[in-house]
């Protein structure tokens, strides 16, 4: 009886070689372009002329100065991601939920300033916030608010502001994206069970939607923790990570140094990334 | 039969991939495909402005004289110094366009290759202190004077040295614009200029700090060279420290409100220097000598409105005011200045931050 019993068929080696045979040149790309150059990016932070050390990364761990530009690039991301998420949500709410054909523009109105370029559009911030720019023309000379006008550019709630106009689009996609997916006759059910709009914003429809934001904010940090040109051109006394392997490159040409400084971005990155996934897992759960 | 075929496709395609990939990472060859031949040089130019001049004075007459062809590549001295040093036994540039601290690091790490008369005549009309200023290693062919840039219908009255601006600044009565410390030559236009300046040296850059404390609550930091007209245009400063030959770009462009002036102690010399990477072509002499001809360079000015280095270049009467002979500007002791910039830069971040 045993042996009339079908036996399953071991998959052929052809079968499995075929899918391995088509990951082979995005395993050779980056394996080429991700991990020699990352592992080539690591031996140059601890590689000298004679021979090795971790001074660098001693110093940029247990230095003041250095732990103040690690915080300060951890602030501003998690600040930017933050107040994205503020703005971000209603807007994705309100798209998804109220706009009805109105939706496509909104979309438009919200990916148009990427088409741009990113220096012009920090440009427009410098023309239109500088001392003597449309905004401060406006409060001193024409409404005659001010007496002085403010010092509005070069600072860092400018260059956050800058970030945030920047990136909001990817926190209200990847929630608009999600909040679609809800199903709304869960909402119903709590509405008709007793809950107010609130109530059931707040436990049906937000921790459905955490999901959402989790992608968002990943995006939006990942994106923030590693900006420059807007923190060039407005960051005002903000000094972070990029700008200061920007530096090493540029001023200095400590390459090593600027390796060091790179991988502990990376790092910084890696777990804030996992952080986030695990806080929003937790949540969802 | 069209299993086969999409096989054949993806196993060739994979080749391919990998055998480009390959040959990129061993050789460093991609972007020098098209130089392979010999009478092909690749050769350094800044970008706008920059690149047209190349373009028109150096590249023009040398592909003219010599029948080759010379390629331009974009990027900055600190990109192209990397780059030597990454390859220096197939540099992927000819030709090297550097600021003088990098050029004396390039000279230092011999990197470079000795210019000598008989490989570059014209090397004979330039003052030899330019040449020895980079270790006969290469020669300055260009410089622009480190001074005070103004907006004129904002400041009747610009100040006319470094210490009064300095005191005006603190003062209040204008908005400055520097160079922030990420702009490569910032140690040397900025740091050393004022220091020596206000009574400092390369030994003691105190009073440099010092009066970057008394302005700080007056100043703003531009990145590069277009920042600095940004903050000027859009009215976010007054004043600030940048370029001669930039400003006079800006005042031919259209922008007749800016002005400059060469502060009473002297801006900084600060000279762009040309070298040939050793192991590159040899026709990058042609090309060198090109660049240090006396009609070129006088073109060159013209275009740019930098001094230049050829003694026998006699200025146009439209930019001969402009220009500040080499000889009446501070010229700043690279080497030196080479040695200590990372403790500058170290402190400056410390102390000013940005």
């Amino acid at each position: 009886m045993s042996d009339m019993t079908p036996q399953p068929t071991p998959p052929r080696p052809r079968r499995l070689l075929l899918p391995l045979f088509l990951a082979l040149p995005a395993v050779v790309f980056l394996i080429v372009f991700f991990v020699a150059p990352l592992f080539d990016n690591g031996m140059r932070s601890i590689l000298t002329q004679d021979g090795w050390t971790v001074s660098r990364y001693v110093s940029l761990l247990t230095d003041r100065f250095y732990l103040g530009i690690i915080g300060q690039t951890v602030l501003l991301s998690a600040g930017v991601t933050l107040i994205s998420v503020v703005i971000g949500y209603p807007v994705a709410y309100f798209l998804v939920r109220k706009a009805g054909r109105f939706a496509g523009l909104i979309i438009f109105l919200l990916i148009a300033p990427l088409l741009t370029s990113i220096i012009m559009r920090t440009f427009g911030w410098q023309v239109l916030f500088a001392r003597r720019g449309l905004v401060n023309t406006l409060l001193v000379d024409e409404l005659g608010i001010l007496s002085a006008p403010l010092r509005l550019t070069n600072s860092p709630e400018i260059a956050i502001a800058a970030l945030v106009h920047v990136l909001v689009p990817f926190m209200v996609l990847s929630i608009a994206t999600v909040l679609q997916g809800i199903d709304t006759r869960l909402e119903e059910s709590a509405k008709i069970l007793g809950a107010n709009r609130l109530r059931t914003f707040w436990e049906v429809t937000l921790p459905l939607s955490l999901d959402g934001i989790g992608t968002g904010a990943i995006l939006v940090f990942m994106i923030a923790n590693g900006s420059f040109v807007t923190l060039v051109l407005l960051g005002g006394g903000l000094q972070t990570l990029p700008l200061m392997i920007y530096q090493q490159f540029n001023t200095t040409r400590d390459f090593g140094m600027a390796s060091a400084m790179s991988m502990i971005l990376l790092v910084i990155a890696v777990a804030c990334l996992f952080a986030q996934l695990r806080l929003v897992r937790r949540k969802g759960a | 039969m069209t299993i086969m075929k999409r096989r054949q496709f993806l196993g060739g395609s994979v080749l391919f991939g990998a055998g480009l990939t390959t040959g990129g990472l061993l050789t460093g060859a991609l972007p020098r495909l098209a130089n392979a031949q010999t009478t092909d040089i690749t050769v350094t130019a800044f970008g706008g402005v920059w690149e047209e001049a190349i373009r028109t004075c150096f590249v023009a007459p040398f592909e003219a004289k010599t029948k080759a062809k010379a390629n331009v590549s974009l990027g900055g001295p600190p990109q192209w110094l990397a780059q030597v040093e990454a390859n220096p036994a197939k540099p992927p540039v000819d030709v090297l366009i550097m600021t003088p601290d990098l050029a004396l690091t390039a000279a230092k790490s011999d990197l470079v290759d000795d210019f000598t008369v008989d490989k570059i005549p014209n090397l004979a009309k330039i003052p030899k202190e330019l040449t020895d200023s980079v270790l006969g290693k290469g020669t300055l062919f260009d410089y622009g004077v480190g001074g005070i840039t103004f907006n004129k219908d904002r400041v009747s009255a610009p100040p006319k040295s470094f210490a009064e601006f300095v005191d005006r600044v603190a003062k209040g009565e204008f908005v400055a614009s520097v160079p922030s410390i990420s702009y490569a030559v910032t140690p040397i236009m900025l740091i050393w200029a004022m220091a020596k300046a206000l009574g400092g040296g390369v030994d003691n850059v105190d009073p440099f700090f010092a009066a970057m404390a008394k302005m700080k609550d007056n100043l703003v930091f531009w990145g590069g060279p277009n920042d600095f007209f940004n903050h000027l245009s859009s009215g976010e400063a007054d004043v600030g420290i940048y370029f001669d030959g930039r400003t006079w770009n800006h005042y031919d462009s259209g922008a007749t409100w800016i002005d400059f002036i060469n502060p009473e102690e002297g801006g900084s010399l600060n000279g762009v220097a040309v070298q040939k990477p050793k192991n590159a072509n040899p026709l990058a002499f042609a090309y060198i000598n090109e660049i240090l001809d006396a009609q070129n360079q006088t073109k060159f000015a013209d275009i740019m409105n930098y001094g230049v280095t050829n003694t026998d270049v006699v200025y146009s009467d439209k930019i001969k005011p402009r220009i500040t002979p080499w000889q009446n500007t501070a010229f700043p002791p690279y080497e030196q200045i080479a040695q200590v910039r990372n403790e500058w830069v170290d402190r400056w971040n410390r102390e000013i931050g940005r």
